[in-house]
């Protein structure tokens, strides 16, 4: 068995071979890099040249244009506006204000639940 | 005039019209057509500037339609040429001065051809159209000297 077949791996419906697939891994980048350079080379990268084609207007950040997961609750988020804008205020995403929600609502509980007796 | 010499590819059009009043959009479409028929050419017009290499550009251009004809003209790819069609964006024309016109486009964007009339031909647009070709092909070299 040449070093080759011991890195074959045989199954029932074929084989995989690493040797073979980067065989065609180098074959495929050539004809893709033979395919890249001839495109053309006089572009001008970050200006509108590389920007889709909106009619003339201008492409908005994606961001500001997407219908995120988000919005299916729309609904509720505007009926229950009061309770959400509370909410919100108290979720900023800094880690060390929900660690002292935690432990702020630990020493409350465990004041009602020992504290008494 | 003149010769266009390699004839590499087809030239695309991409056609922006301003504040027309549809007589040179006419026009040009009758170059289109079967008794002038500019496609036997390889001159065609497309739907994006991404994929042109001539402007026609048609109207004196409103105030609001500045920033999206700059825009047109910097997605084309180079090299690229302009053409204007007709009187209003060539000069302004009747809408010379008018308040609400950026004035005549070359105060917005570089102007390679001007075909004036009111309407003009299509004889004129396509005589026009093919100086801008030849303007293509020198720019092309241009590109080519830089490149080796």
């Amino acid at each position: 068995m040449t070093w080759i077949e011991s890195l074959t791996l045989n199954s029932p419906s074929g084989f995989w071979n690493p040797i073979v697939w980067l065989a065609f891994l180098i074959v495929f980048a050539l004809i893709g890099y033979l395919i890249y350079s001839r495109g053309n080379r006089s572009y001008k990268p970050n200006t509108d040249q590389v920007k889709p084609f909106l009619s003339g207007n201008e492409v908005e950040d994606v961001e500001e244009i997407r219908v995120r997961a988000g919005d299916i609750y729309w609904g509720f988020i505007e009926a229950l506006k009061g309770y959400y804008n509370a909410l919100m205020r108290m979720h900023t995403g800094d880690v060390r204000d929900y660690i002292l929600w935690y432990l702020g609502l630990g020493a409350v509980i465990l004041f009602v639940l020992v504290g008494g007796v | 005039m003149g010769k266009l010499t390699n004839f590499k590819r087809s030239l695309w059009v991409f056609h922006a019209s301003g504040g027309s009043c549809n007589a040179c959009d006419i026009e040009i479409i009758a170059a289109l057509t079967p008794r002038y028929d500019v496609e036997r050419f390889g001159i065609k017009l497309v739907g994006s500037p991404r994929h042109a290499d001539v402007l026609l550009v048609t109207g004196a251009i409103p105030r609001d339609f500045a920033d999206k004809l700059r825009r047109i003209y910097e997605q084309m790819p180079d090299p690229k040429a302009v053409v204007v069609i007709g009187c209003c964006g060539t000069s302004g024309g009747v809408f010379y001065d008018s308040y609400n016109i950026a004035g005549p486009i070359d105060e917005i964007i570089p102007v390679d051809v001007y075909v004036p009339g009111c309407p003009p031909r299509p004889e004129a647009i396509i005589d026009g159209v093919v100086k801008a070709w030849l303007k293509i092909e020198k720019l092309e070299k241009e590109l080519e000297g830089k490149k080796g």
